[in-house]
């Protein structure tokens, strides 16, 4: 900002302060990155835990914050999206064990965003095929862990990152990804 | 994984490992073999194929549509790994209050800087898509005011909602992250009003949210009439009052209304 006397407002300190908004630290700019990148598929599959949208938004929060101290304190960089979502699900676990706690908390109140709609519009009738609805109520009616597992999985990790985040075997994680796509295969043939 | 070379078929089990490429080069090139010949499990493979195209695709177009948008906490994040940042190097710039006195200035007013520290929170309505920014973040915007005098910021007309000239607000909007799809969400405010001295500057001006019903930009006209008032009769110092609604302008309401909630107008 320009130092105009005139305008009566200063300025010395403040331009130090602007510049060093300008250039985010380069940690800074990486955990904004990945957030763009995973924020999505992050939010969703914590609103398949039935954490609330509120909720799941500061897991996330804290996930990327911890993903900065992690960066910052030089650990391992490769196979961050397996360590996003290993923090996300642990915090997430977490978050719900307190709030199942603090009873009357509607730990149902995120399924807003996945719950299939019973009566869509006619506008959306055209878009969602009968097949996919099926599909996705079908989904939505699997174990919480077989849905966890699809999930993960659907987000491309591989079957020894989704053992070690849901704490499986890998023969178990094969089995529930088997039965899940066996399930969801029965019922887009209704 | 033992895969049977006798004349049963493959199960989804095996089938699915095979897709997924998580097999041994060994299984893999047995379950080739055999998918070679049995028209049945590579019918079977393609039906788990297709599902898992058809679950993705739904989860692409279904889901993504549906979720809020992560302008808001795109913002929260970037101003709190800002202030992580800062509280992990030497230099503590927004620690507490910090008044910078520039000399050299001419005229009726001094000059003048005032950088506050202010809360950082957030708020959001149980059925609004985007998240509130009901404060401002501190460190993107920490306050700026005129070292005016109270009677130069007194005899002023109520300069309340001046326009921010649009430049600007793009500044802003930059500096929060916000895309300018985004954008529509919020309004680029002053934080500390230009009634009460605040500066036309980008220190001093936030994203507000628009869709805020609570604790939104009407509330904080209010408290800026009250401040304003309680200056000019001389029931309370102009930096103060500057002070108070940089550091938290919702605490600052509550506390010169005497109450935790909004009142309606």
């Amino acid at each position: 900002m320009p130092a105009d006397p005139t305008t009566l407002t200063v300025i010395a300190p403040l331009v130090a302060a602007s510049q060093a908004n300008a250039e985010p630290h380069e940690a800074e700019q990486q955990v904004v990155a990945l957030f763009d990148q995973f924020r999505d598929r992050l939010l969703r599959y914590l609103l398949c835990f039935g954490l609330t949208v509120p909720d799941s938004e500061e897991v996330i929060q804290e996930v990327f914050l911890s993903l900065f101290q992690h960066l910052q304190n030089g650990r391992p960089r490769n196979n961050l999206r397996g360590w996003i979502f290993r923090v996300a699900h642990n915090l997430a676990l977490k978050r719900r064990g307190r709030n199942r706690r603090n009873l009357e908390t509607p730990v149902e109140a995120g399924a807003e965003y996945l719950a299939v709609d019973p009566a869509p519009d006619p506008e959306e009738q055209l878009v969602h095929s009968q097949s996919q609805r099926h599909l996705m109520a079908a989904f939505l009616a699997l174990p919480e862990r077989d849905r966890r597992c699809l999930a993960l999985r659907a987000e491309s990790l591989r079957y020894r990152e989704i053992a070690r985040i849901l704490d499986m075997s890998l023969g178990a994680v094969s089995l529930s990804l088997a039965r899940s796509l066996a399930r969801l295969a029965r019922s887009s043939e209704r | 994984m033992k895969i049977m070379h006798d004349d049963s078929h493959l199960s989804d089990q095996q089938l699915l490992l095979n897709l997924d490429n998580e097999l041994s080069a060994q299984d893999a090139k047995r379950v080739h073999e055999h998918l070679g010949e049995c028209w049945k499990c590579r019918t079977r493979s393609q039906e788990l194929e297709s599902t898992i195209g058809e679950f993705v695709r739904i989860e692409e177009r279904d889901l993504a549509a549906k979720l809020p948008p992560a302008a808001g906490q795109r913002a929260l994040l970037k101003g709190r790994l800002a202030q992580l940042s800062t509280s992990e190097s030497a230099f503590h710039p927004l620690h507490g209050f910090r008044w910078v006195l520039a000399a050299g200035a001419a005229g009726l007013l001094g000059l003048g800087l005032l950088i506050v520290r202010s809360a950082m929170d957030r708020q959001t309505h149980s059925h609004a898509r985007a998240v509130i920014i009901s404060v401002p973040d501190s460190r993107l915007t920490p306050g700026a005011a005129l070292l005016a005098s109270r009677q130069a910021v007194c005899t002023e007309a109520n300069t309340k909602n001046k326009a921010v000239p649009v430049a600007l607000q793009r500044k802003v909007f930059d500096a929060y992250g916000i895309a300018s799809a985004g954008r529509g969400e919020y309004e680029v405010d002053y934080l500390i009003t230009p009634a009460l001295g605040g500066a036309d500057d980008i220190h001093n001006l936030w994203p507000q949210s628009s869709s805020a019903t609570v604790w939104n930009a009407e509330v904080k006209d209010a408290l800026e009439d009250r401040l304003r008032e309680m200056v000019c009769d001389g029931n309370l110092d102009l930096r103060e009052a500057q002070q108070e609604i940089a550091a938290n302008w919702i605490a600052a309401y509550k506390k010169y209304f005497h109450t935790d909630q909004p009142q309606s107008r």
